[in-house]
Order: C-alpha cells, then sequence, then structure tokens
C-alpha cells in the first residue's frame, strides 16, 4: 500500500510502500523517551520504499540494545520524528513513525515489541476518565 | 512532586516540580504528528516550576486549535521532546513529556484529552500479540 505523509511544520514531506499487516507498537525505552510518548507506533517499509519529496531531516544515530547503530530521522525546526532506519549503505527498510501518515487511521498496529517494558497503566487505559477535548 | 529529566543524548537537562494529579495523556493530532505515535503525556509544573540545567530546547511555536500560540521544546540534537509551555513572557505552566521523567514510572496519567481523536484501535491494545524483545 503506498502512504504518503509529513511532520507538522511541513518542511519534510515523503511517500512509502509498506504493508499495513506490519505496522507495530514498539514499547522500547527509546522510543518512549524519544517521542514523548508511552511507545511508538512504527510501519516498516517495503526494502527502499521510502522516498523524500521535500526537506533534508536531522539524523540522531542511537545504539541499539544489539549493539547495532540505528539511525532516528526528524525535522529540526518543529521536532516530528519521522523514521528510523540503518546506518550501513545499501537497501534498507525504514520504520516509518505512523503518527506521521496522512493514512493512519487506516493502520492498526498487528504486533507489540519490547513488552517487557511497556508501561504498566496502559492495561487499564480504557478505565482512565476521557474529555473529548481540552483538559 | 520534585522530578528531574533528560534527553536521550543527555545534552539537556532539567528539574521541575510537577503536580503528578495532573499527569494526563494527551490524544490530539498534533501530538500524533509530532510524536509519531498514537498520543504524548505530559505532566503539568507548577507556575515557573520547571528549570533547564544543562543545554538549550529548541522551541517550535505552533497554534493550537483555540489560537493560543504553543511553545513545542524538544532537543535539536536528538529530537527528545521536552515540555510544551505558552509562548512569550510571562509566569508560565510547563507540560513536561513524561517519558523524559527519571520518575515516570511513579507518574500514572490520570486523564485522557482530547479523546476524540483518540486512535480507534485503542480499546483493542491488550489484545494485539505481545512480544517481551524484538
Amino acid at each position: 500500500m503506498k502512504f504518503d505523509g509529513g511532520c507538522h511544520c511541513g518542511k519534510i514531506t515523503f511517500e512509502a510502500e509498506a504493508d499495513p499487516e506490519d505496522a507495530r507498537i514498539c514499547h522500547c525505552t527509546d522510543c518512549q523517551l524519544l517521542s514523548g510518548s508511552a511507545f511508538r507506533t512504527v510501519i516498516p517499509t517495503v526494502e527502499d520504499g521510502f522516498k523524500l519529496l521535500t526537506g533534508e531531516p536531522k539524523v540522531y544515530v542511537k545504539i541499539a540494545e544489539s549493539g547495532r547503530r540505528r539511525v532516528q530521522a526528524f525535522c529540526e525546526d518543529c521536532g516530528t520524528h519521522i523514521y528510523a532506519t540503518s546506518v550501513e549503505d545499501g537497501p534498507k527498510t525504514y520504520g516509518v513513525r505512523v503518527g506521521t501518515l496522512r493514512q493512519r487511521e487506516q493502520i492498526v498496529p498487528r504486533l507489540q515489541l519490547w513488552c517487557r517494558s511497556a508501561r504498566p497503566w496502559l492495561d487499564e487505559l480504557e478505565a482512565i476518565p476521557k474529555i473529548e477535548k481540552q483538559a | 512532586m520534585k522530578i528531574d529529566g533528560a534527553c536521550h543524548c543527555g545534552k539537556i537537562t532539567y528539574e521541575a516540580e510537577v503536580d503528578a494529579d495532573g499527569a494526563r495523556i494527551c490524544h490530539c493530532t498534533d501530538c500524533q504528528t509530532m510524536g509519531g505515535s498514537a498520543f504524548r503525556m505530559v505532566v503539568p509544573s507548577r507556575v515557573d516550576g520547571f528549570r533547564v540545567t544543562s543545554g538549550t530546547p529548541r522551541i517550535y511555536v505552533k497554534i493550537a486549535e483555540s489560537g493560543n500560540p504553543r511553545a513545542q521544546a524538544f532537543c535539536p540534537d536528538c529530537g527528545t521532546h521536552i515540555y510544551a509551555s505558552p509562548a512569550g513572557d510571562g509566569p508560565k505552566v510547563y507540560n513536561i513529556r513524561t517519558s523524559s521523567v527519571r520518575q515516570r514510572d511513579q507518574i500514572v496519567p490520570q486523564f485522557q484529552g482530547w479523546h476524540r481523536s483518540a486512535q480507534h484501535w485503542l480499546p483493542d491494545l491488550p489484545s494485539i500479540p505481545k512480544v517481551e524483545t524484538q
């Protein structure tokens, strides 16, 4: 399926090709910290299935628990997180941050990874009082 | 409650006095886009109860649905989101991104704001298959 998306300020836009069945949640502590959220939602592209249309993301390289270096790309103007990928040359897949996709309503995560560090209150999420708009 | 925190690369550190009972989830579409996730969480500081102890966050000003300009602070090196606050001068409350707080295990969201735009699959979260690691 083809997707497109962009950052909040509009500087970075992209299109991507990915299988919606591969969409996942990542509960690793790096995802929690970098995004300001409890987890991130990610969809891996097919190989080389990511194309920047405008702008150039800033790249931050983190060391994963495996020891591998992982590129984290974000907009340096508005801070929107765009994707993660490998540092090596050659064909690569891009873990696109689902929140940046125009079609995000159509993407349902199929798998939750790194659940050992999942926030414990997520199991009771539905019981946390809800407000339609501003709290 | 006194807290402290840092971004992923360690350039930005801060300390704050927060109201843990004000901790919340935000499902607004801006939080979804900027965080790249389903929602973000924040915990509000006391008025002016936030102090950067190293580094300088980059500020992006967005216009909220209310028309209010809101400063969104993040680390320019690693992209970690740090806080949101009113733009401009004057005393202010800082909504600190809970994930960057060292004491985050003690801060549980007490309510969920902007639920009208919550991702529709969230009620099914407990039934999505789980893997402990990668």
